[in-house]
């Protein structure tokens, strides 16, 4: 049996088009997986020392050495623990701070000036996420030295880019009506921020608040790396002293740490919304 | 005595857009309650807004409380504005706060930011403010989140916030589009009770042509930005209506 074609130059146009179309994604695969390749080839294949590997047993020992815990160290992780923790809360409240002027800046509706500090307050916001909280940190430490000082200013600029930035939006989104009702009785412009707008951002800039000192609790874990305060500092001169175990130690610290952060925060948002 | 006096106001909200009003007078005097009625777009809640300079008015002179609403810096603009209470069609209440410290906060004008930021009203505020809740019968719900009230009881919020002002004017912008009709003739019959008891004028937006007849001395008829009626409520004829809510033809 036949089966004709009604009409065969349609036929031969969609036909074309499939064709095109399967052309076209082949292509685009093709380009991507040469990507890849190209970037294996650069990275891991001929930036790695072969030679020092030594076959699977040597990663195996490498790894292995990992796998004790130095309990000697134990009294001396209390207070680095306690410290990263400290630095954490202490950071993000300070991020807090930084972050409302950002926000009002940076937010189209509210902004004193729309041409000179609203991309001020866009570009304070991209530049406080765009450095890592390691560079801030080597920054603040080479400023005001070691300790936990220059970790705290660390955690507080690399917070300040995400809580400015969901605040300005919260800003942005906010409903009209009560600044509205303000401005009608007679409020200035801190109370009509005060009733009109903050009543309104609240719930989401708490929530981002909870959300960020969650994070800082691990930026704050690893700022002792360039010499800020806390936990990293251990972490470090374990690592120095070849104490494997004690490099263990700290990373199960770090690691309860964070677990209490990530309960706490669970229940704070809980509360809060 | 002339509590507001609008001459040829004017109102455009950006240079390119169009007119919005084009050109209007009116007054108000100590013993008005001024209806101000016309079809959706004439631009009864960009006049009201004007008034108080919550939009600037692009030409034209409003003396309200012998004052030149449009010469006046922020400063003077903001006492003035502490005199005319407001109610909002959508009651615009802050949703997160109480209704006490929603009430409060028609205070605003009058309290120092230290005190707005401990929301620590003085004492003959917080007085005045229970008196005024229970006057339109919200005691019971004085500590209750604003937005769990209903829509009636959120305007009797906003009643009692604009009378937290001890105004010399009301501007009412559709205090009743948003609620049923039983519920907006009690909010009406309220607002109109309180208005003769505390003498205070009153100049009302509102659609409802029969709401208008029922509760308002005098009419202001608008269409597309111009005046098309002002009198007293009694010589609104039909036929002035119907020129009001013609519909335009292109």
């Amino acid at each position: 049996m036949f089966l004709t074609i009604q009409n065969p130059q349609g036929v031969a146009s969609q036909l074309d088009l499939r064709r095109k179309r399967l052309t076209k994604m082949t292509l685009i695969w093709g380009g991507i997986i040469l990507f890849i390749a190209w970037c294996v080839s650069g990275t891991i294949i001929q930036d790695t020392d072969w030679s020092r590997i030594g076959g699977r047993n040597g990663v195996l020992a490498g790894i292995s050495r990992y796998f004790w815990l130095d309990l000697n160290l134990l009294p001396e992780l209390i207070i680095p623990t306690l410290e990263t923790f400290m630095m954490a809360c202490v950071g993000t409240v300070l991020g807090c701070f930084f972050s409302l002027p950002v926000a009002w800046l940076g937010a189209a509706n509210v902004t004193p000036s729309k041409t000179i500090l609203y991309p001020l307050g866009r570009f304070l916001m991209v530049l406080s996420r765009s450095v890592h909280e390691i560079v801030w940190a080597l920054i603040f430490v080479s400023a005001v030295g070691l300790g936990a000082l220059p970790g705290i200013l660390a955690i507080a600029m690399r917070s300040v880019g995400f809580i400015s930035k969901i605040t300005a939006e919260a800003i942005e989104n906010i409903d009209a009506k009560p600044v509205e009702a303000i401005r009608a009785v007679g409020g200035n412009q801190f109370q009509v921020m005060y009733y009109g707008i903050l009543p309104q951002i609240y719930p989401v800039v708490l929530a981002t608040v909870i959300f960020e000192w969650d994070i800082n609790i691990r930026r704050s874990a690893v700022m002792g790396l360039v010499g800020a305060g806390g936990l990293g500092l251990l972490f470090f001169r374990q690592m120095n002293s070849f104490n494997y175990g004690g490099v263990s130690m700290v990373i199960l610290a770090i690691l309860l740490l964070i677990v209490l952060g990530e309960v706490i925060s669970h229940y704070l948002r809980k509360a809060v919304i | 005595m002339t509590v507001l006096s609008v001459t040829g106001l004017k109102v455009r909200y950006s240079a390119k857009g169009p007119e919005i009003l084009k050109g209007i007078d009116f007054e108000v005097k100590s013993d008005d309650f001024l209806a101000i009625i016309g079809p959706s777009g004439a631009g009864k809640s960009t006049l009201i807004r004007a008034v108080n300079r919550l939009v600037e008015p692009t030409a034209g002179e409003i003396i309200l409380l012998d004052h030149n609403v449009c010469d006046l810096n922020a400063k003077q603009l903001r006492e003035l504005r502490r005199n005319v209470g407001m109610i909002f069609q959508e009651f615009n209440l802050i949703n997160r706060m109480s209704v006490m410290d929603n009430v409060l906060s028609g205070r605003l004008g009058y309290t120092g930011n230290m005190r707005s930021l401990f929301r620590m009203f003085p004492k003959e505020d917080v007085d005045q403010a229970l008196y005024y809740l229970d006057r339109v019968g919200l005691s019971d719900h004085i500590n209750k989140r604003a937005d769990e009230l209903s829509g009636g009881q959120r305007q009797r919020v906003g009643i009692a916030r604009a009378l937290m002002q001890r105004p010399k004017l009301l501007l009412l912008d559709e205090p009743t589009s948003a609620l049923d009709p039983k519920i907006s003739r009690e909010v009406m019959g309220l607002i109109r009770d309180i208005a003769r008891e505390l003498k205070v004028p009153a100049l009302c937006n509102i659609h409802d042509v029969q709401l208008a007849k029922e509760f308002c001395n005098r009419i202001i008829g608008m269409q597309d930005g111009y005046k098309k009626f002002d009198g007293a409520t009694e010589t609104l004829k039909d036929s002035d209506l119907e020129e009001i809510y013609a519909m335009e033809v292109l």
